[in-house]
Order: C-alpha cells, then sequence, then structure tokens
C-alpha cells in the first residue's frame, strides 16, 4: 500500500477521535470494509497486540501500519499516531499567563482532583478483570500501598509484579 | 520546580513507554507520580495537561506527554517525551504483532502480563489517593475529596465520557473558589 494514502488514512482515524481505540471504526472502514487490505482477523491481530504489550491503547495504529505496509508501514503508523498530539502545544500557549490567574487556578486544582475521580473509574473495570485470586488481589494492594505512601520507583513496583507472575506460574 | 536535563526526560518517559501495561490511564498515573517524586512539574501544570489532553484529538496519553515535555523543557522536552514513550513501545508492538499466534503457546507470558496488569490497577488507586492526599492541607479536604469522589460517581455510574466529567469539573471548579 502506498505508503502517503497509508498515513493519510491512518492520521484521518485518529484524528477524529479522542481516545485510543475509538478510531478503530474508521480504520476498519477504511482499511477492511473499503479497501480490503486487512482482514477482520489481521485487524483484531493488531488490537490484541497492543493490548497485551505496554503502551497506550492507541498503539495499535502502528500494528495496523506493520500488517499493511510491513517495517515502513509501522513507521507510518507511528507518524499518525504521535501527529495530532502536538495540536495541544498551540492551546497551551494561548492559556500561557491566563493560567495564572486565581479563578484559573481554582478550575485547574477542580479538573486535578476530577482527574483523581477519573483514574479509580478507569481502575474499577480493570479490576474486574485483573483480580482472579489472592495473588493479584495482594499486587494490587501492595502496588496501592507502595505508590501511594513510600517514594520507591514504580519501575520497581512494576518489575517486582512481573518477578511475582514469573514465580507464580513457576511454582 | 526541578528543570531536569533531556537525558533524564527520554529515560523517564522510554521507561514509562515499555514497562507500564493497561493503556493510558495507568501510565498518566504512574507519570504523575514520578513528576511528583522527581519535582519536574507542577500541581496545576499537570491539571492544564490531564485536562487539555482530553481536549486534544487521537491518543489522549501522547498529547497528555506533549503538553508535560512541553511545561519541562519546552519544545524540545514535547518532542522528547512523545518520541521517548512511543518509539520502544511501538517497536515492542511489531514484535507482538508477529508474534501474537504465538503468545498463546507462552502461558508464562499471560502469567507475567496479568500480574503486570495487576499492578496497574493499583497504581492507577495509589496514584489517585496521592494526588488527593497531596493537594489536601489541613482545613481544605473538603473540596479535593468531594470533586473527586464527585467524577468517579459521574463517570463510573452516570457513565458521562471524561470530557463531560472535566466540564463538571471546570464548572464546579470557576464557582467554588477556595478562601
Amino acid at each position: 500500500m502506498n505508503l502517503v494514502v497509508l498515513y493519510l488514512l491512518l492520521v484521518k482515524a485518529t484524528l477524529t477521535s479522542f481516545s485510543g481505540l475509538a478510531s478503530l471504526p474508521v480504520v476498519r472502514t477504511d482499511f477492511v470494509v473499503r479497501r480490503h487490505v486487512l482482514t477482520d482477523r489481521q485487524l483484531n491481530t493488531a488490537v490484541a497486540a497492543s493490548r497485551i504489550g505496554p503502551g497506550p491503547l492507541g498503539i495499535y495504529v502502528v500494528s495496523v501500519g506493520y500488517l499493511a505496509g510491513g517495517v515502513p508501514g509501522a513507521c507510518v503508523g507511528w507518524l499518525a499516531m504521535i501527529t495530532p498530539a502536538f495540536l495541544i502545544i498551540p492551546m497551551l500557549r494561548f492559556l500561557g499567563v491566563r493560567a495564572e490567574h486565581p479563578r484559573a487556578r481554582a478550575v485547574a486544582r477542580a479538573v486535578l482532583f476530577a482527574g483523581a475521580g477519573l483514574m479509580l473509574s478507569a481502575a474499577a473495570p480493570m479490576a474486574r478483570d485483573a483480580i482472579t485470586g489472592p495473588l493479584s488481589l495482594a499486587i494490587v494492594a501492595a502496588s496501592l500501598i507502595l505508590i501511594a505512601i513510600t517514594r520507591v520507583d514504580s519501575l520497581w513496583v512494576m518489575l517486582g509484579a512481573a518477578v511475582v507472575g514469573m514465580l507464580s506460574f513457576l511454582f | 520546580m526541578a528543570q531536569p536535563r533531556l537525558a533524564s526526560v527520554t529515560r523517564l518517559f522510554a521507561r514509562v513507554g515499555v514497562t507500564v501495561f493497561g493503556g493510558g490511564d495507568p501510565t498518566i498515573a504512574i507519570l504523575q507520580r514520578e513528576f511528583y517524586r522527581r519535582d519536574w512539574l507542577s500541581a496545576e501544570k499537570f491539571a492544564i495537561a490531564f485536562g487539555l489532553a482530553r481536549l486534544t484529538p487521537g491518543t489522549n496519553v501522547l498529547a497528555f506527554c506533549a503538553a508535560a515535555g512541553w511545561y519541562i523543557r519546552g519544545l524540545p522536552g514535547a518532542l522528547t517525551a512523545v518520541l521517548a514513550i512511543t518509539i520502544p513501545a511501538s517497536v515492542l508492538v511489531v514484535w507482538l504483532t508477529r508474534a501474537y499466534d504465538l503468545t498463546g503457546h507462552y502461558p508464562l507470558a499471560l502469567s507475567i502480563a496479568n500480574a503486570l496488569v495487576a499492578a496497574a490497577v493499583g497504581t492507577m488507586v495509589g496514584a489517585a489517593v496521592l494526588l488527593v492526599r497531596t493537594q489536601s492541607s489541613r482545613g481544605r479536604w473538603l473540596r479535593p475529596i468531594v470533586i473527586s469522589l464527585g467524577a468517579f460517581v459521574l463517570a463510573y455510574f452516570a457513565k458521562l465520557s471524561p470530557l463531560q466529567v472535566i466540564g463538571a469539573a471546570v464548572v464546579v471548579g470557576f464557582f467554588w473558589v477556595e478562601s
């Protein structure tokens, strides 16, 4: 597939969505239904690969690019994924000193607290899937305590969880 | 606020990009925690980056990284943050795409991935607690707790989108100013 067309199709999908997998219907319409570049099975593989790997779910467009155009396609998919992110810079520049106004600071702090609530609401459905027994519950509790109370580097929390997951399989 | 070198920014974002599983929300939770630990970003700037990222098309967490990087080190910081968090993770996702049909034969890998998702859940709750705890001073705990719990109820029970919840927070924040 032509790399310019691939980029334009993927950036259209990312620019018209507001979260990681929200672009999926647009991608499916363009790549599976209209152009027959991918099959539904390949699209599922792209989504599954993004879900089992680290990073944002929107990274599945890199996988779509790879399946449609090999390694150059993956690079194009990556470019389409990151392009919209930089639209935030003009918004930040516009806010500039206006953000120092006391009422603007009060609004910012309210958004900050709402962010905490949104994190909890995102964690709740993930917890239903992730907590499958006493061990996974212990991992959730231990990581919660370590993150909320101590200053331990989050890398050690993740590495510790990986080691526990490995040991639980081996023993 | 400390102004870190670009190499330090690269190291943090690349590391978070390849070690945090479960999507954008745990990634933001971990970054918020690490910014706080390193004194790289004020709570107000974090809030602006978080709120505006929801209004930006595309993958929210990448817009958040661009904004955080911009606040930390200007345009080079924004570029560094987005490149560092996406390039190693993209290499991994291409490899996983190639290997996907084989992963069913590797239950050890699935066991590790499940443990990492459990850690991501704990991290998200821990980061939310940390966020409210560090912003609540003596006698000023009501506003943080009411807004946080209200946002949780609106998102989880009333099924409002994050954008709508942030819109509600903007209205509340505008009219309910701490004395």
